[in-house]
């Protein structure tokens, strides 16, 4: 990689080109450990010197290879994801942890475990409750993912170890949070686009070396000059995964997006795994009850024997309040991924939501291609048009 | 030999028939009850985690899952599934849950909770609390959340932990899920008791508990007993006969009886080597939900010599486990509701096959009943009942020499089924059968 790249650039360089950090590192010895999802705490594979790479799909890649193990009326991501598996585009990776997050993502492992032939390969399965009970089985299936990474590995997972892990993950948390941030001001010093490439970079590289950048990053937005021109309105993107430059392009057009709400934007950094006594315990903890995607079924109060609508939608939707009051969101786009059944089920609570607050709010479906680009754009005209 | 008259093609068992008729009546009864006011519960298919806790307590389920298929099948889904995608629901989510979210709001918007007067079977009556399930698929405990926005009715999402095969075996990880099990299931008993102002009767649900291991005990008997060739008993009677144990539909003696009953009747066949059909020429294996609304297409492809002699993992009695040493009926129930899919996973290991808990039975089933080919039916809206498929489909090819045939539908838009070409493959496929079976001997396998 150039030594003279640092900063929002390294971050392009990086987004167009993922795995050749990987590679080097590979080449040097180093382990690579895919996760196709947020969810997998990759704290434990950084507390064992393996270097985690978030396994991503491509929306320029025409899905192929999948064809033969996965229909096609299923996520196209996690087809996408599956499809570059086959074509062996991931061939630097030693192994894959993959999760039970969502059907396609539980569906995707058995397939992808089948297909290929890494050394290593772990599925987690997780609760779809945050009750007690749930969170001990998740803690207790994180121990579990604790023995076969050892095993593999070859080391112990000492708590020292690990802590100091989650302390360099939550440091990067931290530094993203501070990152969006500038996305305050009106015009925002950062924008959608260079906020994916830059998150999308953290995933491709060591936690060191992402807070390394961040901190690169930070310094080069807060005193650049060059830094997005103000558009007509704010916008909020909310989903499942929004990880391309391609679709965010289409809503910078004529937007500023001030807040990604979605697995490539602040959705896995917003909170942090806290300080407990036992550090697999504050890992499930956190991964369980504080990452705010659809998947996980929350109650206002668990086991709740009267309902109140308006309580639901503010214990599922409430942390949308304050993003919306600080960043001065003018609108929100919801965008859902054909055949993402938990995030389609949450369209309409959430237009509820965002309509008691007065927000106006648009929902956007496509299948992640880019043949999806054409109609996105004129359907984000079209809203935009609606609250200029 | 039993002949049903007017459907020659498939010997259909007497003993199916009550075991059919008591899933209507079970129906009526409890759309009575309730009418007398009794407390109503939409539940979700739970493979016998919830539903025993509901039956000790006597309280009413309805399954909206079955009855998007009534209303599909009786021709009213549509209005629901417009209403649906009215109210901002996205087009490609499950049929049966369109169908619900649509009814829900017509009833609750349009008619102040009365139940909607199209409404085929009498239809759904406003719930006490709702049921879900994560077991299977997203839309099962999202769907019943998103109800929310017409009733406030209460939501209980049981868990259902799915590890991976190679997973399951780690030292320690059952034990865990019997644990969450037992304690989870435990406190949804206080919330049931909560709802419905009265408290368990644990002596009726350990009797409960023990009807509904030994129903499904004696259901599997029956399945195991069509491994004979010819097969006595097609997939049109354990569909028909299947709702009892699955649902724990009404009485459970009488359910007990009448599985018995049907024991009976299939040994009886397997000794005068009756089977199902008049010639049995191929053996099929069926995945995985069938076009309830059009099950006289396997009629027709009975004519042909078609057996289809086991199907449907998803509704199948889990394979019998001594659980007589639990004295706890939750734990009891707990390892009857993990057996479900944890079941298989010894074998699959053995095997290898790592496709997950819908994928590895159909190998199992393949080989055991020896079948000649497997008939698959992806479903446009039904993911969880289509995704494992293709792997299914590639496993038994290349483990068995046992081909498949993919024939598309849809649980609630019956226009994409399309059984005249359906039919129109037959014939080429039964070219396939034949080579395949050539292939099979070769490899030394012995059907």
């Amino acid at each position: 990689m150039a030594d003279d790249c640092e900063g929002l650039g390294k971050a392009r360089q990086i987004y167009s080109d993922r795995s050749l950090r990987a590679r080097e590192l590979k080449a040097e010895g180093r382990r690579i450990i895919g996760y196709p999802c947020v969810y997998v705490p990759i704290e434990m594979l950084t507390a064992l010197g393996l270097i985690p790479y978030r396994s991503c799909g491509d929306i320029r890649e025409p899905v192929t290879e999948a064809d033969r193990a996965l229909p096609g009326s299923f996520c196209p991501i996690m087809r996408n994801c599956l499809d570059c598996a086959l074509k062996s585009k991931d061939d630097f990776l030693d192994g894959v942890v993959a999760i039970h997050s969502s059907d396609p993502q539980e569906k995707t492992a058995r397939v992808w475990q089948s297909y290929t032939d890494y050394p290593y390969f772990h599925f987690i399965d997780m609760p779809v409750t945050v009750r007690p009970e749930a969170v001990e089985y998740f803690r207790g299936q994180l121990d579990d993912l604790k023995k076969t990474l050892e095993a593999f590995s070859g080391k112990a997972l000492t708590e020292s170890k690990l802590e100091e892990a989650i302390e360099s993950h939550n440091r990067q948390r931290s530094l993203v949070r501070q990152l969006h941030e500038l996305t305050k001001p009106s015009p925002p010093l950062i924008s959608g686009t260079e906020l994916i490439q830059v998150v999308k970079a953290l995933m491709s590289l060591p936690v060191a070396e992402g807070n390394d950048l961040l901190a690169e990053v930070m310094s080069e937005v807060k005193n650049r000059t060059d830094g997005p021109t103000r558009k007509g309105a704010r916008l909020l993107t909310w989903g499942s995964t929004l990880d391309s430059i391609e679709i965010m392009q289409v809503f910078e057009a004529n937007s500023n997006v001030v807040m990604d709400e979605s697995c490539g934007g602040i959705r896995a950094y917003r909170a942090e795994v806290q300080n407990s006594a036992d550090p697999l315990e504050g890992l499930a903890s956190y991964y369980l009850k504080e990452i705010t995607c659809a998947r996980t079924f929350r109650q206002a109060e668990l086991g709740e024997s009267r309902k109140d609508y308006a309580r639901d939608l503010q214990s599922r939707f409430g942390y949308l309040k304050g993003i919306i009051r600080e960043w001065q969101v003018s609108g929100v786009i919801m965008l859902l991924v054909r055949y993402c059944d938990p995030f389609a089920f949450e369209m309409p609570s959430l237009k509820d939501y965002l309509d008691s607050l007065g927000v106006p709010s648009t929902y956007i479906e496509y299948d992640y291609t880019l043949g999806a680009l054409a109609p996105l754009r004129t359907r984000v005209e079209a809203f935009l048009e609606t609250i200029s | 030999m039993s002949v049903d008259k007017g459907k020659k093609s498939i010997n259909r068992l007497d003993s199916m028939r009550p075991l059919r008729a008591k899933v209507n009546e079970t129906y009526l009864k409890s759309l009575e009850a309730i009418q007398a006011g009794k407390p109503a519960v939409w539940g979700m298919l739970n493979f016998y985690y919830g539903d025993p806790i509901l039956k000790a307590m006597d309280i009413e389920v309805v399954y909206p899952e079955n009855y998007g298929a009534i209303a599909a099948a009786m021709g009213v889904a549509q209005q629901y599934l417009d209403r649906a995608d009215a109210d901002g629901f996205p087009t490609h989510l499950c049929g049966y849950s369109l169908t619900t979210l649509g009814y829900a709001s017509r009833m609750m918007r349009e008619l102040d909770g009365q139940i909607p007067p199209e409404a085929p079977l009498g239809g759904m009556p406003r719930p006490l609390f709702l049921m879900s399930s994560a077991a299977v698929c997203d839309a099962r405990y999202k769907w019943f959340q998103s109800l929310g926005r017409y009733m406030d009715a209460p939501v209980w999402t049981l868990e259902a932990p799915s590890p991976g095969v190679n997973e399951f075996f780690i030292d320690g990880n059952y034990d865990r899920m019997v644990d969450m099990g037992v304690k989870h299931l435990k406190d949804f008993v206080s919330f049931v008791e909560g709802m419905v102002g009265r408290k368990m009767d644990w002596d009726k649900l350990d009797s409960t508990a023990n009807l509904m291991i030994e129903v499904n005990r004696v259901w599997h008997e029956v399945n195991e007993l069509r491994k004979a060739k010819p097969c006595p008993m097609h997939s049109r009677d354990f569909w028909s006969a299947m709702p009892a144990a699955l649902f724990l539909a009404g009485d459970l003696e009488d359910s007990l009886n009448l599985y018995r009953d049907m024991c009976r009747e299939v040994k009886d066949r397997v000794d005068s080597h009756t089977g199902a059909i008049p010639e049995e020429k191929y053996r099929l294996v069926f995945a995985e939900l069938p076009p309830w609304h059009s099950l006289n297409f396997f009629d027709k492809l009975a004519e042909r010599g078609w057996n289809f002699v086991i199907e449907s993992f998803g509704y199948r009695p889990p394979i019998p486990i001594d659980l007589s040493g639990i004295a706890d009926p939750l734990e009891r129930i707990t390892r009857f509701n993990l057996q479900f899919f944890a079941g298989y996973y010894e074998d699959a290991r053995k095997q290898n096959v790592l496709g997950g808990a819908f994928a590895y039975p159909y190998l199992k089933y393949a080989r055991e009943w020896k079948c000649d080919g497997a008939l698959l039916h992806p479903l446009i809206s039904c993911r969880s009942a289509s995704t494992h498929l293709p792997y299914v489909s590639d496993m038994l090819m290349e483990e068995l020499q046992v081909p498949s045939l993919s024939i598309e539908g849809d649980i609630v838009d019956l226009r994409l089924f399309d059984p005249e070409d359906a039919l129109a493959r037959a014939e080429p496929f039964e070219e396939t059968m034949r080579y395949y079976k050539k292939m099979r001997e070769q490899k030394g396998l012995d059907w």
